[in-house]
């Protein structure tokens, strides 16, 4: 476990930054900021989006995110302060139709892709086949960050019930395909090594019986139907996913993690380091997002002695810079509430992302908080300030 | 509280879905704590890897777990796990139970199942039908349940499987069953979906088109978007400019002038931009909108759900 606390600056030589995170959390708007900083630091920047919103799109120029990246103008970029060097695309990753063009790809012809397409089955799951969505992301990161044009490619991940399930889809699609009993049903003959046979083929002949019984007759042979016409594409799928796999959890991938200062969210966070570190991926940072702080030093409070004589020198305060009419008692009550309410939210969240933190500097990564701000971020004034809080040097330090 | 709306306890069943992170859990939690404090014999089903229910409830550090536990607000609560739900209606479909434990057990067959899509939803949709079918001493066994459902994309995922099910299978018993899952969904006189959303811009966009997509595809029955952590208003109504008094102050006590007053300013901008996405989420899905206050001091304990149940029967006998 390193000692030292990665740099910010480390996200610079890579290819590939994931952002990952609990829906919510604020990935997008990360992914675009990190983008922006990259660029301002003279990358040729790609940042693959999922849900955009609307207006930060609007205000980049790129309202109409298609599946092809759309580059930032030019003029835009000079008002953000990203040198001649830089360049900074944005591109929608469309979840629905990615899985039509795995099997236009992988199938092996014309007429196995139409047996695909046109399964009674396929046409109702192709969206839910587990991860599929998910796989279908990391497939589009693999080839884009292949491109010459850009430098690095920075990934805002799919929302998902589990975060892992994109990073774990390409082996459980295989894997379905390689088990035993998938065989057996595809091949019934030749599939399964003599050694034990008859155990297995009995045992998978109760399953296959008890299927029926619940499914009714039809469904298996529409089900080895589709795992037939799939298992042609099963090759270039599996070599693919293996070069997905390399990318991800080489060197040349850096994961940055989200969250937000909820309990859960908090919780969910911790999980997913951990989780991800298991699988060898490199997390180098970790951000807090919409953490409620104060304007500059924590100031002084009022202890619970000290609120009555608070109250009474700001209702003075109040009636001397008002006219005589201005109800400086129920001022002074207001702001003392105003100010006791923010006192609590702050407490609250350094409490509920402190665990966070120290988990994140115990592993060496980057840690950032990044204050909740009174508006969304819709503008490029509000990326700006994303970013510089991202990179700041300073807070590196503390 | 709009007028006219139908009181939440008249149908059997409420689903609560929306965007991650917008406090689905904390809603059903909410909902399930005022039901029980109105009598109710009242079940929450989570559906998620975690559980975080039984916690709010008051339960202690245990899990709760397929099986359930009354927890000590009285209200019963429970986590799905997909596997233990199939088991569990294999056995009763079948009647043999070595051999389900048997098949369940290979190894192959739970490869299949891992990447199998939908079965998990519908057997997550299957036992809420049981439960709701459940009766115990000549009545049923919960007067009211809610599911705590995954977030919108995997939301709609699970209450639409039973359709596609239905369409996908050409006969036998799970066909059936389907159907009678799916009948329960679309009947307005049992369940109710609860989307919960924030009032912010994206969470804002996503429930409308959360309630698009529900509307033309599900049709299940929808009658209110709860808006969750809606910032409370900073400033009493007669003074609406209190953060600009305060930075014209010559001092304060504590905080600087112009700390206080950003504070202040910070607070009444959220609580506009909450208000703000909350009326559009109103306009946009022509549905009624209860709005849920932010509590400063976050939602963790029966008291601070209390705070959040006044806000959703609001208008509803106690």
């Amino acid at each position: 476990m390193s000692t030292r606390p990665a740099s910010v600056a480390t996200l610079l030589a890579r290819r590939v930054i994931a952002c990952v995170g609990a829906g919510g959390v604020g990935k997008t708007t990360l992914a675009a900021a990190l983008g922006l900083g990259a660029a301002r630091r003279g990358r040729r920047v790609l940042v693959l989006t999922i849900d955009p919103a609307r207006r930060l799109a609007d205000a980049l120029g790129v309202g109409t995110l298609g599946p092809e990246p759309s580059p930032i103008s030019r003029e835009l970029l000079n008002r953000l302060g990203v040198p001649p060097a830089g360049e900074l695309s944005a591109m929608m990753l469309d979840m629905k139709r990615t899985f039509d063009e795995l099997v236009m790809r992988f199938a092996p012809d014309r007429a196995a892709r139409e047996r695909i397409l046109a399964n009674r089955i396929y046409q109702h799951v192709s969206d839910a086949l587990a991860g599929s969505a998910e796989y279908s992301a990391m497939e589009k990161v693999f080839e884009m960050s292949a491109r010459p044009e850009f430098d690095l490619v920075v990934l805002d991940t799919p929302p998902s019930a589990h975060a892992l399930d994109f990073l774990e889809a390409p082996e459980r699609l295989i894997g379905m395909l390689d088990s035993r009993l998938v065989q057996l049903l595809l091949h019934p003959a030749s599939s399964v090594g003599r050694l034990g046979l008859r155990w297995f083929q009995r045992g998978a002949h109760q399953a296959f019986a008890l299927i029926e019984r619940i499914t009714g007759f039809g469904f298996l042979e529409d089900i080895s139907e589709f795992l037939l016409a799939f298992e042609g594409m099963s090759e270039g799928f599996r070599k693919r996913a293996q070069g997905v796999r390399a990318l991800l959890f080489g060197p040349d991938t850096a994961f940055v993690l989200a969250a937000t200062p909820s309990g859960e969210s908090v919780s969910h966070a911790r999980d997913l380091l951990a989780r991800l570190e298991g699988h060898g991926a490199n997390v180098v940072g970790v951000v807090a997002n919409r953490v409620r702080s104060w304007p500059g030093a924590t100031p002084p409070l009022p202890t619970a002695e000290e609120h009555g004589a608070w109250r009474n020198e700001l209702a003075r305060a109040f009636a001397l810079a008002n006219a005589g009419d201005f109800p400086s008692e129920a001022a002074a009550v207001a702001a003392l509430r105003v100010l006791d309410g923010y006192a609590a939210a702050v407490a609250r969240d350094r409490q509920a992302t402190a665990p966070l933190m120290a988990e994140a500097e115990r592993r060496g990564c980057f840690v950032r908080c990044i204050p909740e701000l009174a508006r969304d971020i819709h503008d490029l004034d509000g990326l700006a300030d994303i970013e510089r809080r991202l990179f700041d040097d300073e807070q590196e330090k503390t | 509280m709009p007028d006219g709306l139908r009181p939440l306890l008249d149908r059997r069943l409420v689903v609560v879905t929306g965007k991650g992170g917008t406090g689905k859990t904390t809603v059903a939690a909410a909902l399930a704590l005022a039901a029980a404090a109105r009598g109710r014999r009242v079940l929450v089903v989570e559906t998620g890897r975690d559980e975080n229910v039984p916690r709010l409830l008051g339960h202690g550090p245990g899990p709760v777990g397929y099986a359930g536990a009354l927890t000590p607000c009285g209200a019963w609560a429970m986590r799905m796990e997909p596997y233990a739900a199939l088991s569990e209606y294999l056995r009763l479909q079948l009647g043999v139970p070595g051999l389900v434990t048997r098949v369940l057990e290979q190894p192959g067959f739970r490869g299949l199942l891992d990447a199998a899509p939908g079965w998990r939803e519908l057997v997550t949709l299957g036992k809420v039908w049981h439960l709701e079918q459940a009766r115990e001493g000549g009545r049923p066994r919960f007067d009211w349940i809610v599911v705590d459902a995954p977030a919108t994309g995997h939301g709609l995922t699970l209450l639409d499987v039973p359709r596609v099910v239905g369409s996908a299978i050409r006969s036998g018993p799970l066909r059936r069953h389907a159907g009678w899952v799916e009948e329960l969904v679309r009947d307005p006189a049992r369940t109710l979906l609860l989307p919960v959303a924030l009032g912010e811009e994206l969470p804002a966009r996503e429930t409308v088109e959360l309630v698009t997509r529900l509307r033309g595809q599900v049709g299940v029955a929808l009658d209110r978007v709860i808006v969750n952590a809606v910032e409370p208003a900073p400033f009493p109504a007669e003074l609406p400019d209190l953060d600009r008094r305060l930075a014209a102050l010559p001092a304060t006590p504590g905080p600087s002038p112009g700390v206080w007053s950003a504070c202040a300013a910070h607070l009444a901008a959220r609580h506009e931009l909450n208000r703000h996405f909350s009326d559009e989420i109103g306009e946009h899905t022509a549905l009624p909108v209860v709005e849920l206050p932010l509590l400063a001091s976050g939602v963790r304990t029966p008291e601070d759900l209390a705070v959040l149940a006044r806000s959703l029967f609001a208008g509803e006998a106690a």
